[in-house]
């Protein structure tokens, strides 16, 4: 389907545009169950790399669910195409040398792997954050009543509960909610971030 | 479908990234036939704005065909469609502060319509481009030869030949690659974003 496409000579080159908006790409991928705390750390995050100048974009259900996925479901082969469309899209922004912020349960370890190797093929930084609560916790939390719901049977595939969540098993970063506040988590991927160079 | 979603408090808001970033978002929507010269001023345009240390990025058929846009073919349903996903990533790196340069043929004047809309509706700018071209430049130029293929019945669907092409009737810049060189096109360009406070200089 591709031949009507060509290639054109006069882009920029991956390393020159590092060299020029002085950062390099990255997707942080976030993933957990529902109220594990990735949007609070997601937002926090990117509120602090803003503070430092730096090219940052957060992906979450606020910006993809009602707008690029908004024809997509909550049935396993939307939820399939959901994360396949979020790993193309932060992929484009990692591209651009932004650190592209992900907050989406993306619950089956299969499609997280799909994003990922999009990103090393393409070798763009991918660090998979496991925000880590166990159900108990996120069902006590329940911010939103879903949990709820779920048990009640209201909602269906409902992920912890009526949907399986397939944890990481070798996250980048593991950050247990329950034993780490927000600012300690954002204190962590900063580091990494450092410590690989993706940021100064 | 959309309860599970809350909005979430401690979001960064659009004045306050601009103020950070320095700079404010806009969607550049280039239009035009295959072959009119999009992609050609597009990426020169990138490079222009990147070396003014610019947050920039163009999407076209390299990046977005064989990645997002890749389970989508070149019939009428799939055009709208490409043209729908295209306009929603722009319109999230416009709302990053980017810089967002398309480089599609977009030939239907009513899904344009939709991604200006898109934009406007959140209160980010969109800048469309005629580059206009007239066919039998575009063909005589056929840098891929796939204006031939198309004329033989090898390509169906191709736009300018056995599809439609609805050009802009109110473009916010027109384009004429006969008489406009590159550079001049991008200038042109460059000063409508200064005029229009998307960029300083």
């Amino acid at each position: 389907m591709a031949t009507n496409i060509t290639f054109h000579p006069g882009s920029i080159e991956a390393s020159e545009r590092v060299e020029l908006l002085k950062q390099k790409g990255v997707t942080i991928w976030l993933t957990g169950l529902s109220a594990s705390g990735k949007s609070t750390i997601a937002c926090a995050l990117e509120q602090h790399l803003l503070h430092m100048h730096k090219f940052v974009y957060r992906l979450d259900g606020d910006n993809v669910r009602f707008g690029l996925n908004k024809d997509l479901g909550f049935d396993e082969k939307s939820r399939v195409e959901n994360i396949r469309r979020i790993g193309e899209v932060s992929k484009l922004f990692a591209d651009s040398a932004c650190i592209a912020v992900t907050a989406f349960i993306s619950p089956y370890k299969a499609d997280r792997a799909v994003a990922r190797e999009l990103h090393e093929k393409a070798n763009l930084g991918f660090v998979e954050v496991f925000v880590d609560a166990p159900l108990s916790v996120v069902e006590q939390r329940d911010p939103k009543g879903l949990y709820k719901k779920a048990r009640a049977g209201e909602i269906k595939d409902f992920t912890g509960i009526s949907a399986p969540y397939e944890p990481p098993e070798y996250p980048e970063l593991h950050i247990k909610t329950n034993e780490c506040d927000v600012s300690k988590a954002v204190e962590k991927i900063m580091e990494h971030l450092v410590a690989h160079g993706y940021i100064s | 479908m959309t309860e599970y979603i809350r909005f979430h408090p401690g979001s960064v808001d659009y004045s306050e990234r601009v103020e950070l970033l320095k700079q404010k978002g806009v969607t550049i929507w280039f239009t035009g036939l295959s072959g009119s010269g999009k992609s050609t001023i597009s990426c020169a345009l990138e490079q222009r704005l990147l070396h003014l240390h610019k947050f920039t990025y163009r999407l076209d058929g390299d990046n977005i065909r064989c990645g997002l846009n890749r389970d989508l073919g070149f019939d009428h349903q799939s055009h709208v469609e490409n043209v729908r996903r295209i306009g929603e990533v722009s319109k999230l790196f416009a709302d990053s502060t980017c810089i967002a340069i398309t480089a599609f043929i977009a030939p239907f004047q009513a899904d344009r319509t939709i991604v200006r809309e898109l934009h406007e509706k959140a209160g980010l700018g969109f800048v469309e481009v005629f580059i206009d071209t007239p066919l039998s430049v575009a063909e005589e130029r056929d840098p891929k030869g796939l204006y031939k293929l198309a004329r033989a019945g090898v390509i169906k669907d191709f736009t300018g030949i056995d599809s439609p092409y609805e050009p802009p009737e109110h473009p916010d810049i027109r384009i004429k690659t006969v008489e406009c060189p590159v550079a001049e096109a991008v200038e042109t360009i460059m000063k409508y974003l200064v005029d229009g406070h998307y960029i300083s200089l």
